[in-house]
């Protein structure tokens, strides 16, 4: 049973790592969402699903890349990286604000219980999965390879290719810059302030709407960044994967404390780690049950998660 | 006056902090069968934390709450209530969509043997446990003057109509020691006076009151003994002309200008 | 006390009863209950649709989303909890029925209390532990667990995994009442007679205390618990309740499906599901009754709304609570009416 893990624990490591990092991306997104709203952005899986397509469309239909074209080199390739990476980020970004426009803003500013915006956000992540469906055709897109998989070197039997490389790297300084932008910048401040006590940082004069629709913004730079990684590894998208990714992100988001920003990057690599070893184990079929083992384990033994503080209190 | 009998309720040394703020400090707290005993101190000084020990809203750090032989720490919020603890809250809540009867009513239901099964198939029993019910709400709405707004939505009720079915509510559930959280929070004071009268008719008909209370003129006028309580630490406990004249309260409470409510 | 001026269907409905006395009520409850009886008779009128047959349209969706929707509603509508995984006790009572009815000689009313049983002890088992979470944390959790539940029948041996169970037995006759498919008026009597006992059951338990436990959770849980209420207790009863419903549900469908797959069993039964119910009015019984009667009915009479069914509804759920959380009909109780009409309940 656990030959296949200890035969292959260094490649498995490496692919834990690079899919852990596109977990710790995903999961900002919910994270920093529920850091101001105390609310869990619902669409950020679809949220993630269009940036796929972003960086899809780029490739394909921007740059010409067709399944047979030859992987690009040099000059060429960095240019369709980074516009692959900005589209998918843009075409996220966007996602995002228009989620939090349609299904959030209004019912903020009303007052209403928080079951009628659960409700509002669940709809619009079915409108947004429900309308790619239909521009799809229900069918899988695969990419064309851009990026190609050059094994660099072997370590301890262990490929390390061209790709989970550039995932780990680029991804990781993603993460870093987001997280200084948060700690460092002026919206940044505000951002932690609102998250901290609301009333107060609305009391210093901070613009709640404008501070909200900047928290969905940088989740969804953050998700679609995610999603330009995932294409550079798994090299297809389709409608309905934003259920699945969701619902890791999200147990990664839990599992570092959710609104806790740090926790979010510990949580991603933890759960990447865990997903690849656990498949390793029990077969890929069952990947999603642990993962929702996982996350109920969490929320009942753990609700702050394992790095996080407090987010249940309740005051009477 | 009623008569004062045995210790109903006691705080031993509790103790309550959140993360660094010490919301209690080694709080002693004993009170007794058939008395009014006001908690007074400033704003923050930890009297609704108080409260919310006694429920079982928060576990306190250390230190033992006994009531009546029983101790509460081991107790969930719901049996708190059953074994005779009762409270209102400062901010108003009330189940807003429920009519004012219908508040009382289900605050009567913890007494209530029948369950879901008895409701589903209209045994005798759970029929007659409904008739019951809506009597004895409707009586205690008389009781604290409130009937006439039986059949109006909690939420649509003037505000001091609120304040007292919070108290209606507290009793539905026949408490023997009922926590009132600044019921008086808000009133002009023509409504104070006629509060008093009310907190006093409850005491008389053989409920024990803890109350918190910012003013002074209402708390001297029905408390048999008062407690100060002052960042979270006691500093008197003696009957209201002796803590109205105490240098300490003075400093702490008094000397510091009391907010307006 | 605001006096609404515009006209409201809920307490036009509320009033007509009111002012009745006992032999018209009778008189109401019985016809309506022979009209809607009578559907299945109409489908050579306007009503028809074009893809389906009429009367295989008025069981499934029609009459089963109603009855879901019923069901659904005690947890989200009653108790204010939000359950997205309500597509799994459906799946338990389709496969509980699938597995017996090929395996064993039991017919479908001797599974339909093993059916129902086994979605409620799963319901106690989910519930035990993730009641405790607050709303969203809820929503999520039973989010994966309806896909939890499919990825175990689609992965599984005794449920012939992606293939599914085929040859699911009808129901037996009921006396002269013949099963069929070519007419399925039969198989709509029984989803209708389930329909009334589910309302008979909500009914009777909302204005009596584990509908004002409900309530009260609904409105400030926190409150509820300190006034005595074992929210945990009431906050299970009603998810299993809603369970018992899906699982009845899932049984008759198998058995009128004669063949069922896991792919049937998708996040987006959940989601169709809880749109009926935000739709005809969260918490009221005939909001949710019409809601779902229409939600069932629209996308099978008008071929573009068939096509893109899920984003219809998706809109459905945003539109509906950013313009009108109440609903069709709202749940708001006029203040006067009350305590009559419990008396009366
Ligand atoms: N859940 C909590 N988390 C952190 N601090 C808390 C919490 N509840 C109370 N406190 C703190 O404990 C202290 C006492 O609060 P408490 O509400 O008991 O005061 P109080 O005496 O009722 O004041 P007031 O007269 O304003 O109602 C305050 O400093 C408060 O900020
Ligand atoms: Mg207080």
């Amino acid at each position: 049973m656990f030959e296949v893990l200890i035969d292959q624990f260094w490649s498995l490591t490496l692919a834990g790592i690079s899919l852990g990092f596109i977990y710790v991306l995903v999961s900002l997104g919910y994270t920093m969402v529920y850091g101001v709203l105390r609310m869990i952005n619902f669409a950020n899986s679809e949220i993630f699903m269009w940036g796929t397509f972003g960086t899809i469309i780029t490739s394909r239909d921007i740059f010409g890349y067709t399944q047979t074209s030859a992987p690009a080199t040099g000059g060429k390739l960095a240019l369709v990286l980074i516009s692959q990476l900005i589209m998918s980020m843009a075409v996220a970004g966007l996602t995002a604000i228009f989620v939090e426009y349609v299904a959030y803003r209004r019912l903020r500013a009303k007052g209403t219980n928080r079951l009628a915006t659960l409700i509002s956000a669940i709809g619009i992540s079915i409108v947004l999965s429900e309308l790619m469906r239909l521009l799809t055709d229900s069918r899988p897109v695969g990419s064309p390879r851009v990026l190609e998989k050059i094994i660099l070197t072997e370590v301890w039997g262990a490929n390390i290719r061209l790709d989970t490389i550039v995932t780990i790297f680029a991804a990781a300084l993603i993460y870093f810059l987001l997280e200084r932008f948060v700690q460092l910048s002026r919206m940044g401040k505000a951002i932690r302030a609102v998250s901290m006590n609301e009333d107060a940082a609305k009391l210093m004069g901070v613009n709640l709407n404008r501070v909200i629709t900047t928290t969905f913004l940088v989740g969804g730079l953050a998700t679609g960044a995610a999603a330009f990684f995932y294409i550079t590894v798994f090299e297809y998208s389709k409608f309905n994967i934003g259920f699945t990714m969701g619902m890791a992100a999200f147990t990664a988001a839990v599992l570092g404390g959710i609104g806790n920003i740090r926790g979010a990057f510990y949580g991603g690599l933890f759960l990447g780690l865990l997903e690849v070893y656990a498949s390793a184990v029990l077969g890929t079929q069952w990947k999603a049950v642990t993962v929702f083992i996982v996350l109920v384990l969490v929320l009942l033994f753990k609700p702050n998660g394992l790095f996080g503080e407090a987010v249940q209190t309740t005051r009477a | 006056m009623a008569k004062i009998g045995k210790t109903l309720l006691k705080l031993d040394n509790v103790t309550m902090k959140f993360g660094g703020v010490t919301a209690l400090n080694g709080v002693n707290l004993e009170v007794k069968e058939g008395e009014i005993l006001a908690l007074i101190g400033p704003n923050g000084a930890g009297k609704t934390t108080v409260f919310n020990v006694i429920t079982g809203v928060y576990k306190q750090t250390s230190g033992v709450v006994d009531f009546d032989g029983i101790s509460l720490g081991d107790q969930k919020r719901y049996q708190v209530t059953a074994l005779g603890v009762a409270r209102t809250f400062q901010n108003i809540r009330l189940w807003g969509d429920m009519t004012a009867l219908e508040n009382v009513i289900t605050a009567t239901d913890v007494h209530k043997k029948s369950g879901l099964v008895g409701a589903l198939f209209g045994f005798p029993r759970a029929r007659r446990e409904e008739e019951e019910n809506r009597e004895k709400a409707m009586e205690i709405l008389r009781f604290i003057g409130i009937d006439e707004y039986s059949d109006r939505l909690a939420k649509n009720l003037p505000y001091g109509v609120q304040r007292r079915l919070e108290i209606a509510r507290a009793l539905g559930t026949s408490p023997k020691l009922v926590l009132l959280d600044e019921p008086a929070a808000g009133f002009n004071p023509a409504e104070k006076v006629e509060l008093a009268a009310t907190i006093k008719r409850v005491r008389d008909a053989g409920y024990t009151v803890l109350l918190i209370e910012h003013d002074m003129s209402l708390i001297m006028g029905i408390s048999d003994r008062v407690v100060v309580l002052d960042f979270g630490t006691k500093i008197a406990d003696d009957i209201p002309s002796v803590v109205q004249n105490d240098p300490r309260v003075i400093e702490a409470y008094l000397g510091v200008p009391a907010d307006a409510s | 006390m605001k006096i609404r001026n515009y006209w409201n269907l809920r307490d036009f409905g509320a009033n007509l009863w009111e002012n009745a006395g006992r032999p018209v009520r009778v008189a109401i409850v019985l016809g309506s209950i022979l009209l809607v009886g009578l559907l299945p008779f109409m489908g050579g009128s306007i009503l028809a649709t074009p893809i389906a047959a009429f009367d295989a349209v008025l069981v499934y969706p029609v009459g089963m989303f109603v009855l879901m929707s019923l069901g659904l509603n005690i947890v989200v509508g009653k108790s204010g909890m939000l359950d997205l995984g309500y597509v799994a006790f459906f799946a338990i009572g389709a496969y509980t029925m699938a597995y017996l009815g090929t395996t064993t000689n039991l017919n479908t009313w001797e599974i339909m209390p093993i059916g129902i049983a086994l979605a409620m002890i799963a319901g106690v088992l989910l519930g035990i532990p993730t009641l405790r979470l607050r709303g969203d944390y809820l929503a999520i959790v039973t989010l994966g667990f309806g896909e939890i539940v499919r990825l175990i029948l689609l992965n599984s041996t005794w449920s012939k995994g992606p293939n599914g169970i085929a040859n699911i037995p009808m129901p037996p006759d009921l006396g002269p009442l013949k099963f069929e498919l070519k007419n399925q008026r039969v198989f709509f009597w029984v989803v209708m007679a389930m329909i009334l006992l589910t309302i008979w059951m909500i009914r009777r338990l909302t204005v009596r205390r584990p509908g004002r436990a409900w309530e009260a959770i609904r409105q400030d849980e926190d409150a509820a618990e300190l006034m005595g209420i074992h929210t945990l207790k009431y906050k299970i009863w009603s998810f299993t309740l809603g369970a018992a419903v899906g699982g009845a549900a899932g049984v008759l469908f198998a058995s009128k499906n004669l063949y069922i797959a896991p792919e049937m069993f998708t996040l987006n039964v959940s989601i169709l599901i809880l749109a009926c119910v935000v739709f005809g009015g969260i918490g009221n019984i005939w909001g949710v009754v019409i809601g779902a009667a229409i939600l069932g009915y629209l996308p099978d009479r008008i071929r573009f709304i068939s096509d893109a069914r899920l984003l219809a509804f998706g809109l459905v759920l945003v539109v509906v609570m950013n313009f009108r959380p109440d609903g069709l009909l709202p749940r708001k109780k006029r203040e006067k009416a009350i305590v009559k009409r419990e008396a009366n309940a």
